[in-house]
């Protein structure tokens, strides 16, 4: 009889945490497997390197839900790249008005006001899990008393969110347009 | 059968199959009630609104709650796995979830093995994901709107979040370039619904139509009218018209439903759907040729 070991499929995150030293990749990688994030000790590219020569592969459409594990659990990095790609999250945003309400539209996420009375009308665009929850706390709430999604949600499409409430913010700070 | 399945925001809910039932502004499946908003919701509720037209089975839903975290996604992808083969579902529709690479390439190698391979269409992250891992070509129907067709046509991003600038400040006018970048670059699949104000159907690169009526701008702000668009679809694929033939009335009906719905952008997406039954009465029969239905899903065409 010959005895087959199942493959484990490879981990394929698309992102990667750099550190300065070692020891703090090592110690990024227990905290996030502390809390089932799916990651994984590697030896970035040479294009990509800055400090140490370990870094972590994560799920980068998770990149902002770590971020802030980081920061309550005060761990150091360096930064958080693409594997692949500029390396940039985008932050230009694009404006629309209608009659009475403004939709300001930050990469794949819309987010539209009522100019009279700053309260959130719609939300749309997007496709990760934590974005029908972030509709439902931001709809039908004024802009400056919304929940932040970025303290909230776990995703890129929460953080793109995010980058469009921040933009609606600015606009009714300025008188709405 | 259809299948729809993703992620709901509703925490803690078990992963759940079954038949759903429209109840307004909710959907009801099984005791559970799901609000009837933007993402899966929307998708399943579209679908069910035209299904239950055109008096054919409803969809089959798999849902589980999952608030960005991944324990939902991750329990729907192994279910999925698993399962399809004996699911076998006539049309697969993969919707909001968290993208897993390495998740989504083995659930494409399950459907690979089912004894006949279903339509299969994505949409939202699943349509995110299926592009990141290089399995685009697999899939049958992608509903992206025009930051996503950036995204599709953009070689290095696995997420919209990190699209070339060049690509999101891209004018809509040049959407067909966009959409022969992705083609390029095998990110597209068979067919494509480019969601915009103009709204492209595509079918291997080839733009064959174009949809601009009724023109109502309000609808890209209402969150989910994208979703109930792909939920269109795949219910009128499911009734076995031809696949751009389901993207057309689908993207006309949606819009029809809009101003019907004398849609503002405060509208709600349920809004929107409530009009569906009134839209197909008025418009289906001289939209698609499907003018009389019988029970048990058949369509006759006239």
């Amino acid at each position: 009889m010959i005895f087959r070991r199942k493959k484990k499929p490879p981990f394929e995150g698309g992102g990667l945490l750099l550190f300065e030293k070692v020891e703090e990749a090592i110690r990024a990688e227990k905290v996030l497997k502390g809390k089932n994030y799916a990651v994984k000790l590697v030896a970035p590219p040479p294009t990509l390197r800055k400090g140490c020569d370990l870094a972590v592969e994560i799920n980068l459409v998770e990149q902002m839900g770590i971020e802030r594990l980081f920061r309550q659990k005060d761990v150091a990095y360096l930064e958080v790249v693409p594997l692949k790609g500029g390396g940039e999250v985008l932050e230009i945003v694009k404006v629309t008005n209608f009659k009475e309400a403004t939709m300001v539209k930050a990469g794949n996420m819309k987010l539209t006001f009522d100019r009279n009375t700053g309260i959130i009308l719609n939300a749309s665009g997007g496709g990760c899990p934590d974005i029908p929850y972030l509709h439902a706390q931001l709809i039908d709430k004024k802009l400056t008393e919304a929940p932040r999604p970025k303290e909230i949600g776990f995703t890129l499409c929460a953080l793109m969110m995010d980058r469009a409430l921040v933009e609606c913010m600015e606009l009714w700070r300025k008188g709405g347009i | 059968m259809m299948l729809i399945s993703g992620t709901v925001p509703i925490k803690g809910l078990p992963l759940t199959i079954g038949e759903v039932r429209l109840e307004e502004e909710f959907l009801g499946l099984n005791d559970i009630k799901i609000p009837c908003t933007q993402g899966t919701a929307a998708l399943i509720s579209a679908a069910l609104a035209a299904t239950e037209y055109l008096k054919l089975d409803p969809p089959q839903v798999l849902v589980v709650g999952d608030n960005g975290e991944g324990r939902g996604s991750r329990l729907l992808y192994e279910y999925l796995i698993k399962n399809i083969p004996d699911l076998l579902p006539d049309v697969l529709v993969l919707h909001y979830c968290l993208p897993i690479m390495d998740l989504m390439r083995k659930l494409v190698e399950s459907v690979e093995r089912c004894f006949k391979k279903p339509i299969m269409i994505a949409d939202a992250a699943s349509m995110y994901v299926a592009k990141a891992a290089g399995l685009a070509t697999k899939f049958d129907i992608f509903t992206p709107d025009a930051t996503e067709i950036a995204f599709l046509a953009d070689p290095d991003a696995t997420h919209p979040a990190y699209i070339n600038k060049h690509l999101f400040d891209t004018d809509v006018t040049r959407t067909p370039e966009l959409v022969d970048a992705a083609y390029q670059l095998k990110g597209a699949a068979k067919l494509l619904l480019v969601k915009g104000t103009i709204d492209y159907v595509v079918r291997d690169g080839e733009i064959i139509d174009t949809i601009t009526e009724p023109d109502i701008p309000e609808l890209e702000a209402i969150g989910g009218t994208g979703d109930t668009i792909t939920g269109l679809v795949a219910a009128f694929a499911y009734a076995e018209l031809e696949l751009h033939e389901a993207a057309i009335i689908a993207a006309r009906a949606n819009r029809m439903a809009g101003k019907f719905a004398q849609a503002t952008p405060g509208t709600k997406v349920w809004q929107i759907i409530s009009q569906f039954p009134d839209v197909f009465k008025e418009y289906l029969c001289e939209w698609s040729g499907v003018c009389y239905v019988e029970d048990n899903r058949s369509v006759s065409i006239t």
